[in-house]
């Protein structure tokens, strides 16, 4: 009885697994983040307007990533330029970008 | 004042500890901000970023449209509502100086491994 509620368990898990996107793939997400850089890529590069840094992204946990990533495509952080970026990327894309940037080279 | 007197001053001037960049002290309330981002603003938990060495205006424009409710979450919302302009800009600029793993992404050079 508890192998075969295990097993239940167990295909349920699995159902729920390949529900949500599979892993990232950090030389996909390598061509997605292109765009990224023209910002992120800038050592102390400036958001106008209101005017402060854009953040660095390189060393951040990828979960945090893929969280803010998600709230700007979502509309529920605010940030025109991001929320336009973020409208064009599915769940899978924004896998491969956290996956890319946890990965990514550091500005010289 | 003889001149050996006046080189003697001089010498002793630079090498006072006043003329050294003065540090950030850390703030009061950097201790609420511990419990999730770190004691230094290194991050052990996904959830939260990492804030050490972050510019310090991102984080003081994050912290006031936390405050302002214009970014909203529920944890951050009821800790910046508590902020005056003077606490964010102390705050922010203590975690910019903080040493931490941070870094500006680049196009170029290999992958980390």
């Amino acid at each position: 009885m508890l192998t075969a509620r295990r097993a239940v368990l167990a295909a349920l898990a699995t159902a729920f697994a390949t529900s949500v996107s599979a892993a990232g793939d950090v030389e996909a997400g390598r061509i997605k983040a292109n765009t990224c850089m023209g910002c992120h890529g800038i050592p102390n590069y400036t958001n106008a307007y209101p005017t402060y840094r854009v953040p660095k992204l390189g060393g951040q946990h990828p979960e945090y990533i893929k969280a803010a990533l998600k709230d700007y495509r979502d509309g529920k952080r605010q940030h025109t330029t991001m929320h336009a970026q973020g409208l064009s990327l599915s769940d899978q894309d924004i896998e491969d970008i956290a996956a890319y940037i946890a990965k990514a080279p550091a500005h010289q | 004042m003889n001149h050996s007197r006046l080189l003697a001053l001089a010498i002793a001037a630079t090498t006072l500890p006043a003329f050294a960049a003065p540090e950030v002290a850390k703030p009061e309330k950097a201790g609420t901000c511990a419990a999730c981002h770190g004691e230094t603003g290194v991050s052990a938990n996904g959830m939260y970023p990492t804030i050490a060495g972050q510019y310090a205006n991102y984080l003081e424009h994050s912290l006031k449209a936390y405050r302002q409710g214009t970014r909203k979450n529920a944890i951050m919302g009821a800790q910046a509502v508590n902020l005056t302009d003077a606490e964010i800009k102390q705050l922010s600029a203590w975690y910019a100086a903080q040493q931490g793993p941070l870094y500006t992404l680049s196009v170029h050079g290999d992958l980390k491994q």
